[in-house]
């Protein structure tokens, strides 16, 4: 269920992201660099109807998001490093994992290559970089 | 052909035709990221509805592991058949770019550079718990480490922005 869900939803935002040029990195930049909002109100929209929705959805019964408990200071600090570096390299590569796959799909080679990288670092990271981390600060988790 | 007809006098289906805007795709993707979630099993985790990296991830990991017998961490969500976002945000882009005659192959950067910065975002992606999507995601759920998340990524896009700017104007 959950498969055919995705699917059907990343056909849906495939096709609309690539007709808008939906960015979730480029609002900010566009918005500093050339004070252009279009993206910007795009990256908004979400945030906001995300936010609308989920008490939307447990009113009508589905099950609800949280409560959320307060993360531990190891965990904060890895989430905070991790969203900066998120936010800095897609910066520098051009668009957010969701604009790489949508310029994949329509011819870009180096966001082939970037994809190429990004499903390569999955297993990196479970492989290599995490157990590393893990010896490295025994506490967490 | 048709381009030549339409900069004349735009046909009725230019005009017909509605344009999509980011803040549409916005709205859409805050509603099936949510419902995906709430209706359609796409957790544990919470906020787990639409995430480019962390899908990613299962998919990846799911087969490696299905192929050879690996035990990569893969989310509760994922255990029994992946999720398959990014393969259906490849087909519908691919379907909007053949459609819109907007296809067409490229090479703007070096393949090696956009590689590695592959790698980097999915280590950071997964270090953080989502990527972009999904750190705005846990942000609107009112998860305090998604918030936390969600404003260093504002923050790394900001010195980013101001890096680049800094290095043209030099």
């Amino acid at each position: 269920m959950a498969a055919i869900a995705t699917l059907v939803a990343g056909v849906v935002l495939g096709y609309l992201g690539q007709r808008s040029r939906m960015c979730f990195v480029g609002g900010i930049r566009d918005f500093m660099l050339v004070r252009d909002r279009y993206l910007l109100r795009g990256l908004i929209a979400f945030g906001v109807t995300a936010w609308l929705a989920f008490p939307l959805m447990t009113a009508i019964g589905a099950p609800g998001v949280g409560p959320f408990g307060a993360s531990d200071v190891v965990t904060v600090i890895l989430t905070a490093c991790g969203g900066f570096g998120v936010g800095y390299i897609s910066t520098l590569a051009n668009g957010c994992p969701f604009r790489q796959h949508v310029l994949a799909a329509q011819g870009v080679i180096s966001s082939a290559a970037y994809l190429a990288g990004f499903l390569a670092g999955a297993v990196i990271f479970h492989a290599w970089a995490a157990p590393l981390l893990l010896r490295l600060l025994p506490a967490w988790g | 052909m048709a381009t030549v007809v339409d900069s004349i006098a735009p046909s009725r289906s230019v005009r017909r035709r509605v344009r999509i805007t980011a803040t549409m795709t916005g709205i859409v993707g805050g509603l099936l990221a949510v419902i995906a979630g709430a209706l359609f099993d796409v957790r544990p985790p919470d906020a787990y509805g639409l995430c480019m990296a962390c899908h990613a991830r299962d998919l990846v990991d799911w087969t490696i592991n299905a192929a050879a017998g690996t035990q990569l961490t893969v989310a509760p969500a994922s255990l029994v058949f992946p999720v398959l976002t990014p393969i259906g945000v490849l087909l519908g882009a691919l379907m909007a770019a053949r459609t819109s005659g907007e296809f067409r192959w490229q090479q703007p950067e070096h393949p090696l550079k956009t590689f590695l910065y592959g790698i980097l975002v999915m280590n950071c992606a997964l270090l953080a718990g989502g990527c972009s999507i999904r750190l705005l995601l846990r942000t609107s759920a009112g998860e305090p480490a998604g918030m936390i998340g969600f404003g260093a990524l504002a923050a790394g896009v900001i010195v980013a922005t101001q890096w680049l700017r800094w290095r043209t104007t030099r």
